[in-house]
């Protein structure tokens, strides 16, 4: 279990949250869903100390994790941020080798198993045919299938992305939501932040819904700032934050259901 | 794919061993190849030759190498580091900022003391941190850091000079320094700069690593477990010991650290495991040959290393500027 317990997060020194406690429970696959600006990437930007923690604890499986050396956290937590800054150019199977770094000392070379497991990510992300074809060239759902198939090779249980859908063509999402299935089918433990209501839903087995801040009237400017920009709305397996109206009340929506053989389908307006 | 890259690193090799040949062969006096072969295996045959080839062509091939390698690896680093294809010691000013602590540390030490490869260090490290700084604080486009470099490196080129013409006493030639030369190079002034290089290699091989995880963008690197910001620190602090060191001896040779790893990264990508050999390599041999070229063109007139340097340079980085448009596809 990955355990927020009140935490305050700053990002560049603006304090984005404050006092958020939060648990993602293993094994499971848990979306977190908000309109933008709310802090859900500043929230798992945590994990890899982009943004930081200035109050309350960070539980991984009971132990404190922001104590833990950065390298031993990326073999437990494989983070992909959302934001492409750099697109290498080097060959995808060396972009996804780079995924066992945190495996590898200065003079540790890969091993059979390191091998093993890089040709599995791929396989897994469906690239293992654009092995030796340099990132830069490929389209950007491919490129993002890539720089999947690098977190997957970073073999961790807690696997958190960043808006992977992002780049994703239809199929590509639809490929790609069948992959994380399977990841948690293999035991991993799945965090997404998601922007598709239709696609959280489906996907999570639990939904954390997070709201921007409204700024209290009363409190001077500085103060408002102080608290941060975000909130925990609810948490909860989205048949009951559908329920209880969570949704709409954060999105400013309403939503209809659909029911076929196949399941239920949801339209938010 | 392999194979291809190994044969291609025995290439470099072997070109490097040739320049390194000539270099010493040729020059306003040719010497037979039997004395070259005689005085490398460490025959003292006493000769006019002998001495020529110990006291003065080995110091200066070994100089032009060791120039080379620091050179060109500092602008391995300092591309992927700064994650523009345009940096190099150059272009960002480096060079110039340790020429300037060079120009300050010769009103105070004699011109060969061990106090001048330390300030040529401490001269780079702070230009690089400030050009660093101003890039990554302000977060300009590529272009405007080379152009800062450019800036801060016109700015210390003046003071280079101001320095000069107001202490006449300074025992160096001014134009061979701002151009960068190897001429009058003895063994006693290569050693330390020389150990610095070395040493500052090696150990950025073993940074070759965390190097290529900083080619892929801050936020990855951390993902994947890397002290982003001492790794950086470090791997600037190489660059500098390496772009120092050379000034130091050799003066503010241009270009070698853009076209160099340019070259070798269309050879063999952009892996630094690989990048940083090969460029040592390439590095190493261009410099023996500019400056080879420079002393036998117009023997026995002798052009300084860095004007061959400057004249095959300038049209490939004008070529680099058109062509990339400020690096946008750089690079890891």
């Amino acid at each position: 279990m990955l355990e927020f317990r009140n935490v305050s997060v700053s990002c560049q020194r603006t304090p984005i949250l404050n006092d958020i406690s939060v648990s993602f429970r293993a094994g499971e696959i848990t979306a977190v869903i908000g309109p933008n600006g709310c802090g859900k990437t500043s929230l798992l930007q945590c994990l890899n100390g982009v943004s930081k923690v200035t109050a309350g604890t960070v539980l991984l499986n009971g132990r404190n994790y922001l104590s833990i050396p950065l390298r031993e956290r990326a073999r437990n937590v494989a983070f992909l941020p959302q934001v492409r800054t750099i697109i290498p150019a080097i060959p995808v199977k060396t972009l996804v080798e780079h995924g066992r770094f945190p495996y590898l000392g200065f003079a540790r070379k890969k091993s059979e198993k390191d091998v093993a497991i890089v040709e599995r990510a791929m396989e897994l992300a469906h690239v293992t045919q654009y092995a030796n074809q340099s990132v830069d060239t490929l389209s950007g759902g491919m490129r993002q299938r890539v720089f999947f198939a690098m977190t997957l090779a970073q073999d961790c249980d807690y696997i958190v992305l960043d808006e992977p859908t992002t780049y994703l063509d239809l199929s590509g999402q639809r490929d790609f939501f069948s992959m994380i299935r399977e990841l948690k089918h293999r035991g991993k433990t799945v965090i997404l932040v998601l922007h598709d209501l239709n696609q959280a839903i489906r996907i999570a087995d639990t939904l954390v819904i997070m709201d921007r801040l409204a700024p209290s009237p009363g409190v001077s400017k500085a103060e408002n700032a102080a608290r941060g920009f975000g909130r925990i709305a609810g948490v909860g397996a989205p048949e009951e934050c559908l329920k209880l109206h969570l949704i709409d009340d954060v999105f400013d929506t309403s939503w209809k259901r659909f029911s076929d053989p196949e399941g239920d389908y949801y339209f938010f307006q | 794919m392999k194979n291809h890259r190994f044969f291609t690193i025995c290439l470099l090799l072997f070109l490097l061993l040739c320049s390194v040949f000539l270099g010493i062969l040729f020059g306003s006096v040719t010497v037979r190849p039997s004395d070259v072969f005689a005085a490398l295996a460490g025959k003292n045959t006493g000769s006019t030759a002998w001495v020529l080839i110990t006291t003065v062509r080995v110091p200066r091939v070994l100089g032009g190498l060791f120039a080379g390698i620091g050179l060109a690896c500092a602008g391995v680093i300092l591309q992927t580091v700064m994650n523009n294809s345009l940096a190099s010691p150059n272009t960002i000013g480096v060079n110039s900022g340790s020429g300037f602590a060079v120009m300050l540390s010769m009103l105070f030490f004699p011109a060969n003391s061990p106090a001048l490869p330390l300030f040529a260090f401490l001269g780079a490290l702070l230009t690089t941190l400030a050009i660093y700084l101003l890039a990554a604080l302000s977060d300009s486009s590529r272009t405007t850091i080379i152009l800062a470099g450019i800036t801060v490196s016109s700015f210390l080129s003046a003071g280079i000079n101001t320095v000069k013409l107001l202490d006449t006493d300074i025992t160096i030639n001014l134009t061979s320094f701002m151009i960068g030369s190897l001429s009058g190079l003895t063994a006693a002034k290569l050693i330390l700069p020389c150990a610095g290089i070395a040493a500052a290699f090696l150990v950025s091989l073993l940074f070759a690593k965390p190097l290529n995880m900083l080619g892929l963008g801050d936020d990855i690197a951390r993902s994947l477990g890397l002290h982003v910001a001492p790794t950086r620190f470090a791997l600037l602090v190489l660059s500098s010991v390496l772009a120092g060191c050379v000034v130091s001896y050799a003066g503010l040779l241009s270009f070698i650290g853009l076209i160099v790893p340019h070259i070798c990264r269309r050879l063999f990508g952009n892996d630094a495991r690989i990048l940083l050999p090969a460029s040592a390599l390439l590095g190493g041999s261009f410099v023996i040959l500019c400056d080879l070229l420079g002393r036998v063109l117009f023997s026995p007139f002798e052009l300084p290393a860095g004007i061959l340097m400057s004249f095959i340079g300038g049209p490939f980085f004008l070529y680099l500027l058109l062509k990339r448009k400020g690096g946008r596809r750089v690079n890891a």
